[in-house]
């Protein structure tokens, strides 16, 4: 609906460097010359519960929050978490699925079953969808942490964004002992 | 000027120190512990000095800004909404009393409530004292009002409340950095036993006076709500503030209606300006009220026609999200669109406390020990044990204690065989209200098992010191204060101290904890359960470090998941057994001694002293 501004919803579960990767890609956006605004909730403990993060850009954002139905980009770095946020989308947005499993304590208990087809669910409704194991990914570069790094990669090849941008901000945000690792774990997520 | 990408508390801890403002106490609570982090953050930046300081609660914390105000001296206090239920004797006494350096009281709300346990609206506290009130819609703005409510404070001698909202505290936008206003005053305390003192013979001068505050205050033209869209003569007004004042802008914008209806944005929503409640009761006949949480702008209008949270065409719970707001709009404008229905629910709540974590051994030992005992419990990651039998009550901060006594008075009162009662409060907690409450609880001859969770931190808010850790807000030494000594003091005769990680020797002492309660001498028997938080580095590293691994004897039959809920220990459907997630365990060992079967097996792999 909201032509002007842009709305990015990244998702997952505690643990998994969402708030550092949506703290990064505002960074990138007030780089680029964009009014941002940004709005997390995290679950109660600091591990294991939900994340949410919006990250919203344009020449005026005034919410930090998106309406249903109108997000541009979901980033999930779960993929049962994707589901809780479908409805966020607009119709024609975009997903960014990784492709980890984090079971909740009722799968753990057998009370109900963890989704085995999530991602056909998924693209049943939404026709942009990328799918990445980002984990993966991550190991070869060296590290699994980085895996947040890996998504923003990704995330970057979907925003007209120029990647001298993205560089200067990683390079800020990373202390020099870890920006090479991340760095070409930004790469291959770009490269994905 | 500097632009700096801030999370809302980080501007409100900016502004604070911005403001020249020379004390800032605060009491952890989501969604408002950045308030004093930033604050550190910032001090060094004043040529002032600054003072910091971690509060053993929200009632110390706001008397210690109220006596550094008597001085002259800006001073703030920062806590979450239900910290004001704690602070509230010193904060309406305040409003009759006023302050004289600016006293600005930060206390965060969270409409939802998405960490708290109640969505109360402290701006309907803030009129209920007589205290004006600010309600910033973004990070930005939230740090422009913290200046502005320093000047309100000294010009009147008033407190003043900033009340900020989770969509507030915890969004993050470009924020200019300014530079930090020195005021360089001196501690200057006047005496004045009339204002100070203010026995009852003065206290109908002062609360006249608090009376003629407000009413200038509510005449303030510089306080006139802003009106930002429409020409000023739509036949619709909506009068918002906070956060869902940009949510009404910008969902009109889209619905390309800015042009049709007046938005008034309301800065300080007690004392509405009364000029203004005049001007839009006179002039519109279609008023809808949109505001967080209750309806503190729409009883100021005294307009039964008024729309809003009392006529129910805004909800009169939870929070304004924008496709609430959305819907709400679009019924008071009369435009038609589909508000769609809503999406079913996806299961599988999150959180548990993390592996490794000392409080679910605790747990563990104390629920498979007492199978029928009850279990009063209080706020902090350690609620979670809900989630596996630990945890049967929790209410509010320090309830846990006395709710454990009246139980056992409850059934005392029935007969001998009374169920043990185990009552676990975290340390932080402890500090903050269980001491009086285990007092009472001795000195009324209560008996039960009081477990206190000494992880050396409070946790849940991103691990802040507690006093016995001895270290102070800015990372400078305090005096060390002890739980053991604190709780002898209390008079208790049982005390003993046990890592939880031994399970056996945890549950044998619980045993004689409980063997202490029923005895002729018996009383509130106090155990001390020692384990440092392993969200703190230094001491994940200084302990013991096992490669867990679950053996083919697993029988499957869940009791390690149901019981102990370790999230590394994982279910696999397909082979009907348990397995651990290498990448989540931190070795601590502990579920060896749960698997009845002995499947779970342990190596030592290093760390430990």
């Amino acid at each position: 609906m909201n032509k002007t501004v842009t709305s990015v919803l990244m998702v997952g579960v505690g643990g998994q460097g969402i708030i550092r990767a949506s703290d990064i890609l505002s960074a990138v956006m007030m780089e680029a010359g964009f009014d941002v605004k940004k709005s997390e909730v995290h679950g109660m403990a600091q591990r294991g519960g939900c994340v949410s993060s919006y990250v919203r850009f344009g020449e005026k954002v005034y919410s930090p929050l998106a309406r249903k139905g109108d997000v541009d980009l979901l980033v999930s770095f779960e993929k049962l978490e994707t589901l809780r946020y479908l409805d966020c989308l607009k119709a024609d947005g975009e997903v960014i699925v990784n492709d980890e499993e984090i079971y909740p304590p009722s799968v753990n208990l057998g009370e109900e079953p963890y989704p085995d087809d999530a991602i056909s669910f998924i693209k049943k409704f939404f026709t942009d969808v990328t799918v990445i194991d980002a984990t993966e990914i991550a190991l070869s570069s060296g590290d699994r942490r980085m895996a947040n790094t890996v998504i923003l990669g990704v995330l970057s090849s979907h925003l007209d964004i120029d990647k001298k941008v993205w560089e200067t901000v990683l390079e800020k945000s990373f202390p020099p002992k870890l920006l090479e690792g991340n760095k070409q774990a930004f790469e291959r997520g770009r490269g994905v | 000027m500097e632009k700096k990408i801030l999370m809302g508390n980080e501007a409100i801890g900016r502004g604070l120190v911005e403001a020249g403002c020379t004390l800032i106490s605060s009491y952890p609570g989501t969604p408002a512990s950045e308030i004093l982090e930033s604050a550190v953050t910032f001090a060094g930046e004043a040529e002032d000095t600054v003072r910091t300081e971690w509060s053993i609660n929200e009632k110390v914390a706001y008397e210690i800004a109220l006596g550094h105000s008597y001085t002259g001296k800006r001073s703030a206090v920062a806590m979450k909404q239900v910290g004001l239920n704690v602070a509230s004797d010193p904060f309406t006494r305040s409003a009759y009393l006023g302050v004289t350096g600016g006293l600005v009281v930060v206390v965060a709300d969270d409409p939802g409530p998405h960490s708290s346990q109640t969505e109360q609206d402290s701006r309907a506290f803030a009129q209920f004292a007589r205290i004006p009130v600010f309600d910033p819609s973004n990070p930005a703005e939230a740090k422009e009002m913290v200046k502005r409510a320093f000047e309100l404070s000294e010009r009147y001698e008033i407190p003043v409340m900033l009340r900020p909202t989770t969509r507030v505290c915890h969004a993050r936008q470009g924020v200019t950095l300014e530079s930090v206003h020195n005021l360089g005053r001196t501690a200057r305390f006047k005496k004045d036993s009339s204002r100070w003192v203010a026995t009852p013979q003065f206290l109908t001068g002062l609360h006249r006076g608090l009376n003629d505050k407000i009413d200038e205050i509510a005449r303030l033209p510089e306080m006139y709500p802003s009106r930002i869209s429409g020409s000023g003569s739509a036949a619709r007004c909506i009068v918002s503030s906070g956060v869902a004042c940009a949510n009404v802008y910008e969902i009109l914008e889209d619905l390309g209606l800015l042009e049709e209806v007046d938005l008034f944005k309301v800065d300080l929503p007690y004392p509405l300006n009364v000029d203004f409640i005049e001007a839009i009761n006179a002039g519109y006949d279609h008023i809808l009220v949109v505001e967080e949480t209750y309806p503190v702008i729409e009883t100021q209008l005294m307009n039964c026609a008024a729309r809003g949270r009392i006529s129910k065409d805004v909800p009169d719970y939870g929070e304004l999200t924008p496709e609430v707001i959305e819907k709400v709009l679009k019924t008071f404008l009369n435009v038609a669109g589909g508000t769609e229905e809503d999406v079913k629910e996806v299961k599988g709540v999150r959180p548990s406390l993390c592996p490794g974590c000392p409080h679910r051994a605790a747990f563990y030992a104390i629920s498979t020990t007492f199978p029928k005992g009850i279990f009063p419990s209080d706020i902090g990651c350690y609620t979670l044990g809900m989630n596996f039998g630990g945890v049967d009550t929790c209410h509010c901060m320090g309830a846990c204690i006395s709710q454990g006594a009246g139980l056992y008075h409850a059934y005392a009162a029935d007969g001998s065989d009374y169920p043990t009662i185990v009552v676990t409060i975290g340390d932080s907690t402890f500090f903050h209200a269980g001491i009086p409450g285990l007092i009472n609880a001795v000195f009324t001859g209560a008996r039960f098992i009081l477990v206190i969770l000494d992880n050396a931190t409070t946790a849940m808010t991103g691990n802040q010191p507690t006093p016995q850790v001895g270290v102070m807000a800015d990372g400078t030494p305090g005096n060390a204060v002890y739980i053991p000594d604190l709780v002898r003091a209390s008079g208790v005769r049982f005390l003993e101290e046990r890592d939880p990680y031994d399970i056996d020797t945890f549950t044998s002492c619980l045993r004689e904890a409980d063997r202490f309660c029923r005895s002729d001498e018996g009383g509130v028997a106090v155990i001390i359960s020692k384990h440092p938080c392993i969200m703190d580095r230094k001491a994940l590293e200084g302990q013991k470090r096992y490669r867990v691994e679950v053996t083919d004897e697993c029988t499957g039959c869940r009791i390690c998941i149901k019981r102990f809920e370790c999230p590394s220990l994982i279910f696999d459907e397909e082979a009907g057994k348990v397995f651990v997630d290498q990448n989540s365990c931190i070795g601590c060992g502990v579920c060896e001694a749960v698997c009845p079967v002995g499947a779970i097996v342990v190596q030592e792999t290093g760390g430990g002293a």
